[in-house]
């Protein structure tokens, strides 16, 4: 096999490693909004027994119970079977980067991705033998952390990435900029955590605790709005696409979300008291268990995971970029050694693709 | 202090007849029966959230209440501090909404009713949507939970009135016990039985509210403006504290009798946040000047139907300063009649109708 033979063929395997990235992303965020459904509906222990469903293997359990079931059985089932797939979408991702991807580093991100996804569907399933709140509340944080890295392992994969040598930013894109970005990251994940304390209260939780998280989860929205916005600024003039269309998507997605935030607040305990102006708060009825409702409510938690997961994908093509600029800078050349290319995942085919 | 003693005494004998909310149990005592209470609801509504397999629920009160009304239905739970008014307390055995005199237990009906209208502009939410077999295991649960507390409650403060419970515990006959062998166990006794007849007999005492009569047009308007004088009147006087015309605009410095008991009861300024820093500390919530409602928006708490502002007219509104007027057969400048009453119900429902 010729050297460009091996490239071209080392380049379809990465793509198919990408692609069976997206899958995954693909898979996991409606992962989310049916695992945000189970808590709405309090649905988290229809099945009381865990890895089957009644006895039944996960797979084996009849379809027509649970299609016609109750409805808590059907999203808790649905739930677990959509979560194995996930698995195995995981585990597929493992195999093709260990015998394609040239890319140590990847491999190691993949291996990481399927143990999180283990881990997490440990956590799920101990929530349930144990029928512990802490540990349902532990599931709910780390899915949205999962679900950033199967972003991360898609943009690491994308052509993009491999393509992306020659840094077409104008703008600086210095530590500032990263920083707001990796802010993000963090803020956003923040959220989550607190939001996760907020949905999964324990009972016996004081309510000077409680009003606090209240607190610091609306003054924290805010701050977010606010980087997304400063973020967006620092980099609007940089040139660069795939930075600044998710930039701006971000303050978007972040006004949707403090907006899912009042409703989600208002669907489960009314109007605040600082609200009464908005016509029809004084008489607002709440209704329990109402479909809207948990619509609203499972957005939130949904919509939460998604900003996470762009603002990763946001930082993360940040640290790209800056790093090819910095390879662009030392080198004084787009050419790079091998084993750069190989560092970076980069086939020839792609460095010169009138060669192939 | 006193109590202290006491309150754990009470608290032992309250764990020993009731079990605690998380495996409640009922009991077996013969004057008991009279509650139509079903231990299975009971025990379907208490303990962690769980669905069968064939979509009964399990753990309702933690599913759907114990984020407002804590789990041993203090009022106090972890999102009671963000509601105003806010969420009952049913330790006290008090109830605003409902169907019986003033100062008694509410029907099962009343509860019933309230879980399904919900209460608007409060976090209340209407529980229609909920199996009615849900329905009644919580409606079940919370008379539990309220004879529950309401019982430890009469407990502590018997102990320390009648059997001399101080800094020290009382001699083994007088201390509180749930066998009705001791002069302990009989206030026991007469504590529970006290508590169970108030929840037995409140379906006799339900307030029979008259048919309100369809008016034409012209006698609906003499009946409102009757009603607006009465409203404005000396009698009474629901200007004081609804504003003129309903409007909600005077501020009231009264507080509602769940917070009172902690604060002015007891002498203590409720605004005084040293003296109340100690009950805060006990979990108390901090207390809130209580508003009278602007009957111009068409909110009602408690249901604006002629037969609930009836009631609500002729009782009051219990653990609050909302007064009772009187029913009198004819006018003699003290209270009103029913005719006089239902000429204000009218005028009431008209503030907020659409002109």
């Amino acid at each position: 096999m010729s050297s460009t033979e091996h490239s071209v063929d080392s380049n379809q395997s990465a793509c198919l490693v990408h692609r069976l990235a997206v899958l995954l992303v693909c898979l996991v965020w409606p992962l989310i909004w049916v695992g945000g459904l189970v808590t709405t509906y309090d649905a988290g222990m229809a099945v009381p027994d865990w890895p089957g469903t009644y006895g039944y293997n996960l797979f084996l359990y009849p379809y027509k119970t649970w299609l016609l079931g109750p409805f808590d059985l059907f999203i808790e089932h649905g739930h677990r079977l959509l979560g194995a797939v996930v698995g195995l979408v995981a585990i597929a991702i493992v195999v093709t980067a260990y015998l394609k991807e040239p890319r140590r580093w990847v491999l190691v991100l993949a291996v990481g991705l399927l143990i999180a996804v283990i881990t997490q569907g440990l956590l799920g399933g101990m929530r349930v033998v144990l029928g512990d709140r802490t540990l349902a509340m532990l599931h709910g944080c780390f899915g949205p952390a999962f679900f950033a890295l199967c972003v991360a392992t898609a943009v690491v994969t994308s052509r993009h990435w491999r393509t992306y040598l020659t840094p077409s930013v104008q703008g600086p894109i210095g530590i500032l900029q990263l920083w707001s970005a990796g802010t993000l990251v963090a803020l956003s994940y923040l959220q989550l955590v607190l939001g996760a304390q907020l949905r999964h209260v324990q009972p016996n939780a004081a309510p000077g605790g409680f009003a606090m998280i209240v607190a610091t989860h609306v003054i924290l929205a805010f701050l977010l709005w606010f980087v997304t916005m400063v973020c967006w600024v620092r980099i609007r003039r940089c040139g660069d696409l795939t930075l600044t269309r998710p930039a701006a998507f971000l303050i978007g997605l972040v006004a949707v979300q403090i907006t899912l935030g009042v409703g989600t607040w208002v669907v489960n305990y009314g109007w605040p008291s600082f609200l009464e102006w908005v016509p029809g708060s004084t008489g607002f009825l709440v209704r329990a268990k109402g479909f809207i409702d948990s619509i609203i409510v499972t957005s939130h938690v949904a919509t939460g995971s998604l900003i996470l997961a762009v603002s990763a994908m946001l930082w993360i093509r940040m640290l790209r970029v800056r790093h090819c600029r910095r390879v662009a800078a030392t080198s004084g050349t787009h050419e790079m050694s091998e084993r750069e290319q190989k560092q970076y995942g980069v086939s020839d085919s792609i460095l010169k693709p009138e060669s192939a | 202090m006193p109590t202290a003693a006491a309150g754990q005494d009470a608290s032992d004998v309250a764990r020993e007849l009731y079990g605690t909310p998380d495996e409640p149990t009922w009991p077996e005592r013969s004057s008991l029966q009279t509650l139509p209470l079903s231990t299975r609801n009971l025990v379907r509504a208490g303990g962690p959230a769980s669905s069968e397999r064939d979509g009964t629920h399990q753990g309702l009160f933690r599913e759907h209440c114990v984020t407002c009304h804590a789990l041993e239905g203090s009022g106090a739970g972890p999102a009671s501090v963000f509601q105003n008014p806010y969420p009952r307390d049913f330790r006290h055995g008090v109830f605003k909404w409902k169907s019986t005199l003033r100062g008694l237990k509410p029907t099962r009906q009343d509860i019933r009713d309230l879980l399904v209208k919900g209460i608007p502009g409060t976090a209340m939410p209407s529980f229609a949507l909920l199996d009615p077999d849900d329905l009644d295991a919580l409606v079940d649960y919370v008379v539990y939970l309220s004879t529950r507390g309401e019982v430890e409650r009469r407990m502590t403060a018997a102990a320390v009135d009648e059997l001399d419970y101080g800094t020290e515990l009382p001699e083994a006959e007088l201390r509180l016990a749930s066998k009705a062998s001791t002069e302990g166990g009989e206030v026991v006794q007469q504590v529970v039985d006290r508590v169970h007849a108030g929840w037995a007999e409140a379906a006799e005492n339900e307030v029979a509210a008259p048919a309100m009569a369809e008016l034409k047009s012209d006698e609906l308007a003499d009946s409102v403006k009757r009603g607006k004088e009465f409203f404005h009147g000396r009698i009474a006087n629901c200007v004081g504290c609804h504003g003129p015309g309903g409007d909600g605009s005077l501020q009231t410095l009264d507080y509602d009798d769940w917070t009172k008991e902690y604060s002015t009861k007891i002498g203590l300024t409720p605004d005084d946040h040293a003296a109340m820093k100690p009950f805060r500390d006990a979990g108390a919530l901090r207390p809130r000047l209580i508003k009278p409602r602007n009957l111009q928006d068409g909110v009602f708490h408690g249901g604006g139907d002629a037969a609930s502002l009836y009631r609500r007219i002729t009782q009051g509104i219990a653990g609050t300063p909302m007064p009772a007027v009187e029913v009198v057969q004819e006018s003699n400048g003290k209270g009103l009649t029913v005719d006089e009453i239902g000429d204000l119900v009218r005028y009431v429902q008209q503030l907020s109708s659409p002109q």
